[in-house]
């Protein structure tokens, strides 16, 4: 193979380039249209067609609204994967050319890279959209970190973990403030809460909740003993003030407040005015304590309770607060959805996804965009079954 | 930020119209300290040194700081480590900067001075900065001043629900409570009388009196910074004296008056029993003499169906001021009743004129 201009060993290493691009990008084609579930919303598809020809599609005016709303954002999915498929057989067939013809053609070389620019856009746009189409999703995130039992080696665990959505927060150049720090007895922290603002933040961050477990050495253990260590992480929407447009009855409410201990009063001066509010009929409790003074750490408190009873809201499928069902919301910290060995080996693994890796030194320095990822594409599979059904 | 000093200057007169010129002359030596945070953002300091001294904080904090709660239940190093981070944040330096210069309110050699007094000498956090966050306030305090308390947050609320029960009630000739006089004695930093101020209608009006001139122009000060000098009037003089063109008129009457036993001022946390002033926690021999005597004279001063309400140091006081409303001053009073803060304690004691 040569080029015209005789320029062999440049144009051929674009094209092994470009060829593997092309490769890389079928495959990408390939899952997303596997994790689409293409079938099923084919078969969707003609399900709501049929709904939307029904003579009596229009006896309720909303639900016919949302059938043909979903038919709509059905076919433009549909065709929107057709889309990719078209290009990168486009792109596929370019390099095939080439390879059967004698020489190169900088025009088709070109137009196959321009190809695959486009499509890596629209498929990063695709994922995005698919993947993070929650409601609070776009928003900023709150994660509070809780040591579990197990004293100061659980409470450094707890510590570890701060610091490494710290860093991922930073590196996506996300405001990132640790707003409050309840600091352990020997080392670590018993809790933290760091406030992440940033676009979708919340969206990416939302599958870190649960418990994340450490096997490591002790290094608080003089025998360096085999340790277990549990610490919780919540996450919640941050949601600005004037948009948590819920009003909770004020007898739902359990709202206490930190002791000053002793007899309080002008006995006592301490800046302790954390608020603890127990939301009742679920069971939902939130603390707020960095802010410096009691009413306004229960105004931030009551406005962290909303959101995260919004969340459980839309986790159930609720459309409002009433109908959360208080038996289902899992205890505080949820299911165990890491495990993270320092030793005898190294691996970092995801208990839902199955994702791992031994580089477990990166993770803790906030390299936990493979799992973010993972799991948003884990979940969307899993929403996927179920989400046109229902219509 | 916007900073009404001419309104100061103003209340400041009204302390001395004429029948408040009892010490008229020691308020122009109490010119109220600007709070930490309102300084001039003019000292520029390397982030190095500023990374150096929050080492040095925080290890001062480790060795100094872990055994006050044994000693006198004094903060333990979590309210320390917290106290540190607000230290650094009213004096200018904003985590989210990543400049190597920020610009802070006070020279690094004061910083540390603050924060030395702070651990070493247990200096109030409040006055090491000069301000307390109270409800949705931030008021100025400083030595001679008490720093208000969470607790007494609850009379606010208390208030404020008085005065939605009487406009739900809809009797426009009962909306007394809203648009009327209230009396806060012994003001202190002004806590309860601008809360109070803040919660009420067009009409309402607030007296604040407190024997120290220093509380008095600190109380002024921050009346002043929240834009309420034609609402609230500070007045010098002990307890119902400077009350005398008044009587029968107060609809509301408020006090969070000294209520500490004698005997237990020694005994209380240094940042309170070292550094706050005397004259605002002592309550005689069992700490009620300033508590009967605000029952006894609230008579004089309030007018039919007026509401009182009195911060106590819990539980037997509270008890005792009860039986004593109900027995001693058989008449005067009626629904009085304990209610309790958030910690549970039997705090204070309400009730309305008769």
């Amino acid at each position: 193979m040569r080029d015209k201009t005789g320029n062999i060993s440049c144009v051929l290493a674009d094209f092994y380039t470009l060829r593997k691009d092309v490769e890389s990008t079928t495959e990408r084609v390939q899952d997303i249209r596997d994790s689409a579930g293409l079938e099923q919303l084919e078969e969707d598809f003609l399900n709501l067609e049929k709904k939307s020809a029904d003579t009596s599609l229009w006896d309720d005016r909303a639900k016919a609204q949302e059938t043909l709303l979903a038919l709509t954002d059905i076919k433009d999915k549909i065709k929107l994967l057709a889309e990719f498929k078209s290009q990168i057989e486009d792109a596929e067939t370019i390099v095939k050319l080439t390879e059967e013809m004698e020489s190169i053609d900088n025009g088709l070389l070109e137009e196959a890279t321009g190809i695959i620019r486009n499509l890596s856009k629209a498929l990063d746009q695709f994922e995005l959209t698919q993947l993070l189409s929650g409601p609070y999703d776009k928003e900023g995130a709150v994660i509070s970190i809780t040591a579990g039992a197990g004293g100061t080696d659980a409470q450094d665990w707890a510590d570890m973990l701060r610091r490494m959505y710290v860093r991922w927060g930073e590196k996506q150049c996300f405001k990132t403030r640790v707003v409050e720090k309840s600091m352990g007895e020997e080392a670590g922290i018993k809790s933290a809460t760091i406030e992440i603002e940033g676009r979708y933040a919340y969206g990416y961050l939302s599958g870190e909740k649960g418990t994340h477990r450490i096997v490591r050495q002790s290094p608080f253990n003089s025998k360096g003993l085999r340790q277990t260590s549990f610490s919780g992480v919540e996450v919640m929407p941050l949601l600005p003030e004037e948009s948590v447009g819920v009003e909770i009855p004020e007898e739902d409410l359990d709202i206490s407040f930190s002791r000053a201990g002793g007899s309080g009063g002008q006995n006592v001066n301490k800046v302790e005015t954390a608020v603890r509010i127990v939301h009742i009929p679920t069971g939902v409790a939130v603390r707020c304590t960095e802010e410096r003074s009691q009413l306004a750490n229960k105004i931030k408190a009551l406005s962290r309770l909303k959101a995260k009873l919004l969340v459980i809201a839309e986790e159930q499928r609720a459309s409002e607060i009433k109908q959360i069902r208080g038996d289902a919301v899992k205890a505080e910290w949820g299911q165990q959805i890491r495990n993270y060995v320092f030793h005898p080996y190294k691996l970092v693994k995801d208990v839902r996804t199955g994702i791992e890796t031994s580089d477990i030194a990166s993770v803790m320095d906030g390299e936990i965009e493979p799992f973010i990822k993972a799991f948003l594409k884990y979940k969307y599979s899993k929403n996927l079954k179920s989400s046109y059904v229902l219509l | 930020m916007a900073f009404p000093y001419n309104s100061f200057s103003r209340t400041i007169r009204s302390i001395m119209s004429p029948r408040n010129l009892s010490q008229p002359s020691s308020i122009h030596l109490n010119q109220p300290q600007t709070p930490l945070f309102l300084k001039s953002p003019i000292h520029q300091t390397p982030l190095s040194s500023l990374t150096q001294f929050q080492t040095w904080a925080k290890t001062l904090i480790q060795s100094k700081g872990s055994n006050f709660p044994t000693i006198d239940n004094g903060p333990d190093t979590n309210h320390l480590f917290r106290e540190l981070k607000w230290f650094l944040e009213d004096a200018g330096f904003n985590r989210d900067d990543d400049e190597d210069i920020v610009r802070l309110r006070v020279g690094l050699d004061e910083l540390y001075l603050l924060w030395k007094q702070r651990i070493v000498e247990r200096r109030p956090f409040q006055y090491v900065v000069g301000c307390e966050h109270w409800r949705d306030l931030v008021l100025s305090v400083e030595e001679g001043v008490l720093i208000p308390r969470p607790e007494t947050e609850v009379i606010v609320d208390i208030v404020e629900e008085l005065i939605k029960k009487e406009e739900e009630e809809e009797d426009e000739n009962e909306v007394m409570m809203k648009e009327g006089l209230w009396v806060d004695l012994g003001t202190g930093s002004g806590a309860l009388a601008i809360a109070i101020a803040r919660a009420l209608g067009k009409g309402g009006r607030v007296i604040a009196t407190d024997l120290s001139p220093v509380a008095a122009s600190v109380a002024g000060y921050n009346v002043g910074r929240y834009g309420l000098q034609d609402k609230i009037e500070i007045r010098i003089g002990s307890w119902f004296k400077p009350l005398e063109d008044v009587k029968r008129e107060v609809v509301g009457l408020v006090s969070n008056p000294p209520y500490i036993p004698s005997d237990q001022i020694l005994g209380l946390q240094a940042e309170v029993g070292k550094h706050e002033p005397r004259l605002a926690l002592d309550g005689g021999e069992n700490g009620m003499v300033d508590l009967l005597h605000l029952c006894e004279g609230a008579a004089s001063v309030m007018k039919s169906g007026g509401f009182f309400a009195f911060e106590t140091n819990g539980e037997m006081q509270s008890k005792f001021l009860l039986d004593f409303t109900m027995n001693k001053s058989k008449g005067c009073f009626r629904d009085v009743k304990i209610v309790s803060d958030h910690s549970g304690i039997q705090r204070f004691v309400t009730g309305f004129f008769v």
